[in-house]
């Protein structure tokens, strides 16, 4: 056995048949056909105020079933409200005997989902309240209007009615209070997604950067899930390539050389040998040293000749020190040693062929250290370390590695910083320009 | 279990809890009262208006592991609606409130006015007044008043600890709290009294035989 | 996960995987030789001004 759902009443006003669907908790309905607001909290309905006007074309009928969130619902009230005219949005009420009255939301931007709590928030700081141990940070404070209402409602409504708003935000949820000396109301109101809201007959708007308006406050950042991945990504990637180079960085037994060299001379060349690579495939790194020297430079040539096959492989090398006085004081430059490293060698056995060359600087004016004019005495050897390992591990690739990785995840914080802040400049809370944005709308 | 039969139109009256001395009879509206020798009419009550509430006399359901029986219902009206309050019987011959309003349902015990009070509750006790916001300690909880209503009772039905006439009029004050419990103070001008206990869902009571209401599907909770 | 994180996994594998072949034959993009052509000479000097 089913008890009747609907109770039907004629409006004293116009005499039309006007369907109420919650009966015993309705206060106020506004027929559907002339628009007088009518008080059905008694059996006798009364004319609150008379309207000859035709009823406003809503997006969701009234009447209009949809099930979200596994829970059908029925519109049954629908308001249209604004901040003193501006910043309009819709509400529609929403009921279910079983499960009471829910709101859904729009301001054109998004649908929410809205339920009104029945323990109020606590306080966390300034500016930031809880909700089931979840945090909302203070967005908007205003005064919320009616300006249209059509349908039933379980209070006494009227356009002109005036209540203090605020609004509270985190990503998918907006905590909203509502108030006047009488009565104090908080509603969680739930970003609804695209397909949810087709539930109710309504093509969900095109969502930020598309619609051309600043995204919803409690809109979260569509990059802010991809961004943690990333990053999560981003680590096991630094630590494969950390991994990599403790595997693969490591050095063969050096063989170590020495050459003198006198400045001015020509050209030294010298060969040592000789050295075995045993990879199919490796680097080689050749360091060369020259200690002591100072204000000289010494070319070194190195090629590293395949006995069997006679194929070489060719750095080129550079050893420098400078040093004066000028009237900043003391200066030096250059490094006393150098290594070089060949990419890419094959197996075999080779010969390290060294061309290599000291020269003085001749200095600039009378801050060298060293008098030029006529300088062409027996000048000391310079002696030149040199050390060849096979292995060795490019620091340069680490790094453009690291660049390649890091590029994607700076440009989704780019991308997820730019949503933040034109989400943020929307608020009354926001730092800086949020007062240029409201001056120029 | 008390069977009578109406003082009035003669069908069966059942007292299912011993400590209710009210019971609308189901057929002539009469308030069949108890006293110490049998029972007699108390006058007619008035006829509940339509309405949708899920509710009804013989739902049943489990508080914090206790069976109980919806048994009575009394519908209070305000300037701007109406609300019902049900009396549930429990399992253990305890009685509670299940205040239904804006769709929403809070289940009330009823707490004794002893002892060392809010000052907030004896200043209403004594017949004074309260504001919206003004805090009150309940059994270690923080309420904050939310509502303040001069209430008229409707009409009635079923068991009950009073008689409850239409037009008697009385005082409600709701607390509320961050928690979800909840308080009611409530003043008919002779009497106070004060229930606490906290907001419920339907689904959290575990309903059995819930009103089925045409074109609307009975949750699966309550299945 | 999302299109953009496989991507971006895949991304992520491809760079390992250049890493790791890189540093199995002593490849780099920077390196100071390998079957590279001559230095020409150089002029030493500090750039000192």
């Amino acid at each position: 056995m089913s008890d009747p759902a609907i109770n039907a009443i004629t409006c004293p006003a116009c005499g039309g048949t006007v369907e109420m669907r919650a009966a015993g908790y309705s206060v106020t309905i506004v027929c559907q056909y002339c628009s007088s607001v009518l008080d059905v909290a008694n059996p006798d309905v009364r004319i609150i105020e008379r309207y000859q006007e035709a009823a406003r074309a809503l997006a969701i009928p009234l009447g209009t079933r949809g099930t979200l969130r596994d829970v059908e619902w029925e519109a049954i009230g629908y308001l249209g409200r604004s901040e003193g005219g501006y910043y309009p949005w819709e509400e529609y009420l929403l009921f279910n005997p079983y499960h009471g009255y829910r709101w859904l939301t729009t301001d054109g931007r998004g649908w929410s989902f809205g339920t009104m709590l029945t323990a109020t928030p606590d306080y966390v700081s300034h500016g930031v309240l809880s909700v089931n141990g979840e945090t909302y940070d203070a967005f908007f404070r205003g005064d919320a209007q009616v300006d249209y209402v059509l349908g039933e409602f379980y209070w006494r409504v009227a356009a002109g009615e005036q209540v203090q708003t605020a609004d509270y935000v985190r990503p998918g949820t907006m905590l909203s209070f509502e108030g006047n000396e009488s009565e104090r109301n908080w509603t969680l109101n739930e970003l609804l997604s695209p397909k949810e809201i087709r539930a109710f007959g309504v093509d969900p708007p095109r969502p930020w950067p598309g619609s051309g308006r600043p995204p919803l406050p409690h809109q979260p950042s569509p990059y802010g899930a991809n961004l943690k991945s990333f990053l999560k990504l981003g680590l096991i990637t630094f630590a494969a390539l950390i991994f990599i180079i403790i595997l693969f960085g490591r050095k063969g037994e050096p063989q170590a050389f020495t050459m003198a060299l006198t400045p001015g001379r020509e050209a030294i060349s010298q060969s040592f040998g000789p050295i075995m690579l045993p990879r199919p495939r490796q680097a080689v790194t050749i360091s060369a040293e020259a200690p002591g020297i100072d204000n000289l430079w010494v070319d070194i040539d190195y090629a590293l000749v395949d006995r069997k096959t006679q194929a070489s492989y060719e750095a080129y090398g550079l050893v420098e020190h400078y040093s004066g006085r000028d009237s900043d004081g003391a200066w030096s430059e250059g490094s006393r040693d150098k290594t070089t490293k060949l990419a890419v060698v094959p197996a075999g056995t080779y010969d390290l062929v060294v061309d290599a060359s000291a020269s003085r600087w001749s200095g600039s004016g009378s801050s060298s250290s060293y008098a030029t004019d006529g300088w062409s005495g027996s000048e000391p050897s310079v002696s030149l370390d040199i050390r060849i390992a096979p292995g060795g591990f490019f620091l340069s690739n680490f790094w453009l590695a690291l660049i390649v990785v890091i590029v994607p995840i700076g440009f989704l914080l780019w991308r997820h910083a730019s949503f933040e802040t034109a989400r943020r400049n929307e608020s009354d809370f926001a730092a800086s320009d949020s007062d240029d944005d409201e001056d120029d709308e | 279990m008390l069977s009578v039969n109406c003082p009035n139109c003669g069908a069966e009256v059942v007292f299912r809890s011993p400590a209710l001395p009210v019971k609308v009879c189901d057929y002539c509206r009469t308030a069949v009262t108890r006293i110490d020798d049998g029972v007699r009419a108390a006058g007619e009550m008035a006829v509940l208006p339509f309405d949708v509430s899920p509710i009804r006399i013989g739902t049943r359901g489990r508080f914090d592991g206790q069976g109980f029986d919806v048994i009575g219902r009394v519908r209070w009206g305000w300037s701007d609606g109406a609300w019902n309050e049900w009396l549930l019987l429990f399992a253990d011959g305890r009685d509670a409130w299940l205040g239904e309003a804006m769709g929403q349902f809070m289940l009330l015990f009823e707490k004794p006015l002893e002892g060392s009070l809010a000052r907030v509750v004896s200043r209403l006790a004594k017949g004074g007044d309260a504001t919206i916001g003004d805090k009150a300690m309940i059994d270690g909880i923080d309420y904050q008043v939310a509502d303040i209503k001069d209430a008229v009772c409707i009409a009635c039905e079923g068991e009950l600890p009073f008689t409850a006439p239409a037009g008697w009029k009385v005082k409600s004050v709701d607390f509320r709290s961050n928690t979800g419990a909840c308080a009611s103070f409530q003043h008919d001008g002779t009497e106070a009294s004060l229930y606490t206990g906290r907001y419920v869902t339907l689904a959290e009571l575990h309903p059995q035989d819930l009103r089925a209401l045409d074109g609307w599907t009975i949750p699966s909770f309550a299945a | 996960m999302s299109k953009g994180s496989f991507l971006y996994g895949l991304w992520c594998c491809g760079v390992v995987a250049l890493f790791l072949m890189s540093a199995f034959s002593g490849y780099s993009p920077f390196a100071d030789g390998g079957r590279a052509t001559r230095a020409g000479f150089y002029a030493g000097g500090p750039n000192h001004k």
